[in-house]
């Protein structure tokens, strides 16, 4: 298992098929439409943002792209092909990494234990799995390295670190393992301004590097800084999508919201 | 290993409640030796410190065992129970086929008993300390209908070796503590199955979320347990060449005693084998210099459930000043 550059400057061919794409999704939880009819496309070498008010169905869209929950209706592709995950396990198998907001970190084991975490490198006869340590605590320094400048010492305890340094663990963690599409839910909610800055390098790094990303943020601000082009959802649709160069934020809030019904629609063609 | 070193930024406060926390149990087992060898003269002689040894290697091994358990965020109260079983279970065998089939047999009941615990616990979500009590219950109440509570007596004296017997300067049962606490070392912090028993007691959605097959490795804890409290059983059948229904009594409190004051977490996620070692040889020099000075033996209670609330309130009070962000 290595640390593939993750088609670090491979140009996207425009025609190419985005990373991951959703056509028509539906889900219902009893007599509630959580989702209806929801198309999304998230593009390698792109941010994607994703924004909703509470309760349009972020979570239930991410649920079902990390297939935590699988749909009612509709289809999902990955690089143009259609798939159907079984468990969250098997869409991880695939590339697609979701960065929950509880970060899914033991913080009473050091960071390398954490990026390895169910992944470790075992050595010397098959049924004892001893733990290769060392290999680990230095493999985890150098993906650290390449992502993140606040780096935390490899062997701390994760619960001593910083909200912004545990956060660039997980995200490290899930770009680690051949991934191409990275999920993040709120990736700098619980964060601060200064810490916030320095995930958002992470995510911008991995933009570069190729990878989909896509965000959930309620932060329109953040969504300006740093997403490429916007996904709206509202009441379990999807309202439709913009370049964020193309619109203001009084533009996206009114999509949000619903406030002006004329933006409606899609976005054009990237200048 | 790595070329960083943790530059965990403390305050000299923390730091020193950090350096009590982790070295305090070592420093007043160190300084109990000074003082016994200091103020005791038969404290030194070899016949003590063998006997010490001798004593404390049946509860050793059932600590290092329940070190796993604690570690992974549980515990078990059936070990006093299924050391009895063992007992039990191994002396009839013994008696009616033979050495070989009464130490496996005893292991198997043993290993059995913690199957069952994992079962309950790991796959139909019963809390462990319900499980185990339940179990401990059931089983040493079986014990007593099968024998009446009456101990029996014709295990062939030539296994008392096991119990009594010594090899060069160990007991042998001490012997058996070594071996035991050795691979349960090794598995603990060596290997990916003890890794992930830190895992899972760490932040156990973590490890379902990552991949790890918690339930999976619950069972082999509880597993673990059941087999070394049977061995336990097994060593206290060599010291008495009988099997005694009433073996092993409140055991279980004194093996996750030790772990505790060796430094674990009821919680889970923290210990460790040294711990648990040093843990189980505190409590067992406390209780030999009580005798040694003549204390009654109603105090050594006393002592040991003092001991274990400084060591839980040293803990605690460290933890909520370091690990203030969780």
């Amino acid at each position: 298992m290595g640390h593939k550059a993750q088609g670090a400057t491979t140009e996207i061919a425009a025609d190419a098929p985005p990373a991951l794409r959703t056509r028509d999704i539906s889900k219902r939880f009893g007599g509630v439409v959580a989702l209806d009819g929801v198309s999304i496309d998230i593009v390698a070498g792109q941010i994607t943002g994703l924004v909703g008010d509470n309760g349009a169905g972020k979570s239930t869209l991410i649920r079902i792209l990390s297939a935590v929950t699988s749909p009612d209706n509709g289809s999902i592709e990955l690089n143009g092909a259609p798939v159907h995950f079984a468990s969250p396990a098997a869409a991880r198998a695939a590339g697609i990494e979701t960065v929950y907001q509880d970060l899914a970190l033991a913080g009473n084991m050091p960071v390398w234990a954490n990026i390895f975490l169910g992944r470790e490198l075992t050595r010397g006869p098959s049924p004892l799995n001893i733990l290769h340590k060392g290999r680990m605590a230095d493999e985890a320094e150098q993906m650290l390295s390449r992502l993140s400048r606040n780096m935390p010492p490899i062997d701390a305890p994760t619960a001593r670190l910083s909200g912004g340094q545990r956060q660039a663990i997980a995200i490290v963690r899930a770009t680690a393992w051949g991934s191409n599409v990275i999920i993040m839910d709120e990736p700098t909610a619980a964060l601060g301004p200064a810490e916030t800055r320095s995930v958002e390098e992470v995510i911008t790094e991995l933009r570069d590097r190729g990878f989909a990303v896509l965000i959930v943020s309620h932060n329109l601000e953040q969504v300006f800084r740093l997403v490429d082009r916007v996904w709206v959802l509202r009441r379990g649709r999807m309202i439709g999508d913009r370049w964020l160069a193309d619109i203001t934020p009084e533009d996206l809030v009114g999509m949000i919201t619903g406030a002006s019904a004329v933006l409606r629609g899609q976005a054009g063609e990237r200048s | 290993m790595s070329a960083t070193t943790p530059t965990v930024v403390l305050s000299p406060r923390e730091r020193l409640v950090e350096a009590v926390r982790r070295y305090g149990i070592v420093a007043v087992f160190v300084g109990l030796i000074v003082l016994l060898v200091a103020t005791l003269p038969q404290f030194r002689t070899p016949a003590n410190l063998s006997n010490i040894l001798q004593q404390n290697a049946v509860i050793g091994i059932i600590a290092c065992a329940m070190t796993f358990a604690i570690i992974s965020g549980g515990f078990d109260l059936s070990v006093g129970a299924g050391a009895a079983l063992a007992s039990v279970v191994g002396a009839k065998l013994m008696i009616e086929a033979g050495i070989p089939f009464g130490i496996a047999g005893a292991l198997v009941a043993g290993l059995l008993l913690g199957l069952l615990n994992g079962l309950l616990i790991a796959y139909a979500g019963v809390n462990p300390f319900v499980a185990t009590l339940g179990t401990a219950t059931v089983v040493r109440g079986l014990i007593y209908v099968s024998t009446n509570a009456t101990p029996f007596f014709g295990v062939p004296m030539g296994f008392t070796v096991v119990g009594l017997g010594r090899s060069g300067p160990l007991p042998n049962a001490t012997w058996i503590f070594l071996v035991v606490a050795s691979i349960l070392a090794f598995t603990l912090h060596q290997t990916r199955f003890g890794h992930y028993v830190y895992a899972i007691g760490g932040n156990i959605v973590a490890a379902a979320e990552m991949g790890i097959d918690v339930r999976r490795v619950k069972l082999a804890v509880y597993a673990l347990v059941g087999f070394c409290a049977a061995i336990g059983g097994v060593i206290l059948t060599g010291q008495t060449a009988s099997g005694q229904p009433q073996a092993a009594l409140n055991y279980e409190l004194a093996a996750i005693t030790a772990v505790i004051v060796g430094g674990a977490s009821l919680g889970g996620g923290r210990g460790g084998m040294a711990g648990t070692i040093v843990g189980v040889f505190l409590l067992g020099l406390v209780s030999n210099a009580l005798n040694l000075y003549g204390v009654s033996a109603f105090w050594q209670p006393v002592a040991t459930g003092t001991i274990l609330i400084v060591a839980v309130g040293i803990d605690s009070f460290s933890r909520r000043s370091v690990f203030s962000i969780r």
